[in-house]
């Protein structure tokens, strides 16, 4: 009985990429995705549009970029560690910036990885699938 | 001013100094903010002109052109497009930060109504209500005043994509020596908490799919009104549309254009 993943992207195209690498790395998660960082909290929190997902398993994991509309990746980042339900969850920092000062900031609020999207579809493709590999395969999750 | 340093020299240069760094510092770390969000906004478009290239690479190879080869294909020209409309905004907003500025009486009502043809003009199919109120005057640089009006104009058109017909209207009044302009729109409006993200560069409100460009168009606004030494701020309600408010100075009416070079010699004799 499989989780789903939560992607938290705003780029069309990178929703596309990572559902395509998902696929190549083997990966059948159901992927839900939201695009900005206002709805990844309704998402977590079933709040909003997510009303109905009260009492709905948390993702599996949560793929998060840094620079979103409306409420920024940072912040959504410290929501899910300041809140009971959330603080546990394993959060993936997947961002195309590069900025030491963003990498950091995201381990310093709780990131549990940080991956920088690379430019070359092959690495991303490889990215992807570790990310896969590691929280959804090998690692145990605390329940 | 010169020849007002006396004995208190030395902490009026040591102030003037701190203030001065503070400055520098203040641009700098604005430069570097806008200098990382070019650099992301310019690698997301090279991963999509990459990663599709490559899918649709295989796909040739394998003789598997199917469907998604056309849409892949469409997603690299879109990055690309992307991409020169970013170095477009770019170029605007660093040429808008320091272009010398004219000091001119502008007719702004003309100008809205400019905006509002080439726009109609732009996209013919489309429903459009453009309302501009007459006789809206301030003072500076023509042509910058009409950058940031189209910015202005063309955020306000964006966002109304997903009404049936678009509904923009300038207006405003002179207050004292202050014209309050406001540009009006009834699109999907923002929410109100993220107000001050609007216009820092790259601080979008919305997602692409909602029509959001470059990230640079109210970045342009604020630069230009800044620039004329007025101020710009927006308020809204979600699905309520926005107004846009922009303060700019007006020639006061004791002060005739010609005259003002004779201004301070006359005051005396």
């Amino acid at each position: 009985m499989d989780k789903d993943i939560l992607l938290v992207e705003d780029n069309p195209d990178d929703v596309e990429l990572t559902r395509i690498a998902f696929a190549e790395a083997g990966l059948d998660h159901r992927l839900e995705v939201v695009g900005d960082g206002a709805q990844a909290l309704d998402y977590l929190f079933a709040r909003g549009a997510y009303a109905h997902r009260a009492g709905a398993k948390l993702p599996a994991i949560v793929l998060l970029d840094l620079n979103l509309p409306k409420v920024d990746g940072r912040e959504v980042l410290e929501a899910i560690r300041a809140d009971a339900a959330t603080h546990k969850l394993p959060v993936v920092v997947l961002t195309t910036s590069t900025e030491p000062f963003d990498v950091d900031a995201s381990y310093q609020l709780g990131a549990n990885s940080y991956i920088r999207k690379p430019v070359d579809f092959e690495r991303f493709v490889w990215a992807v699938k570790q990310v896969g590999l590691y929280w959804l395969v090998l690692n145990h999750a605390p329940e | 001013m010169d020849g007002s340093v006396n004995g208190a020299g030395n902490d009026t240069d040591d102030a003037t100094l701190r203030a001065q760094q503070a400055a520098d510092s203040a641009a700098a770390s604005s430069q570097h903010a806008l200098v990382q969000g070019l650099a992301h906004d310019l690698r997301a478009p090279l991963r999509a002109i990459d990663s599709f290239a490559s899918l649709l690479g295989k796909q040739l190879q394998q003789g598997a052109v199917d469907e998604s080869s056309r849409d892949y294909l469409q997603r690299i020209r879109d990055a690309a497009t992307r991409m020169a409309g970013l170095l477009d905004a770019l170029q605007e907003l660093t040429a808008a930060g320091r272009a010398t500025l004219r000091d001119d009486d502008v007719d702004l009502s003309l100008l809205a109504e400019w905006i509002g043809a080439e726009m109609r003009d732009r996209a013919p199919g489309r429903e459009a209500r453009i309302d501009v109120a007459p006789g809206l005057a301030a003072r500076g640089d023509e042509h910058y005043l009409k950058r940031m009006l189209a910015r202005l104009m063309d955020n306000a058109w964006v966002f109304s994509a997903l009404r049936p017909e678009v509904e923009i209207a300038v207006e405003g009044e002179r207050v004292g020596d202050v014209l309050h302009l406001r540009v009006r729109d009834r699109g999907i409006g923002f929410d109100p908490r993220y107000a001050e993200r609007l216009f820092e560069p790259f601080g979008r409100l919305h997602g692409v799919d909602e029509g959001a460009g470059a990230g640079l168009g109210l970045a342009v606004a604020q630069c230009i009104a800044h620039r004329h030494g007025g101020r710009i701020h927006a308020e809204s309600q979600p699905g309520e549309g926005s107004v846009f408010h922009v303060e700019l100075p007006v020639r006061p009416r004791a002060e005739p254009e010609l005259a003002r070079g004779l201004h301070a010699g006359d005051r005396d004799g």
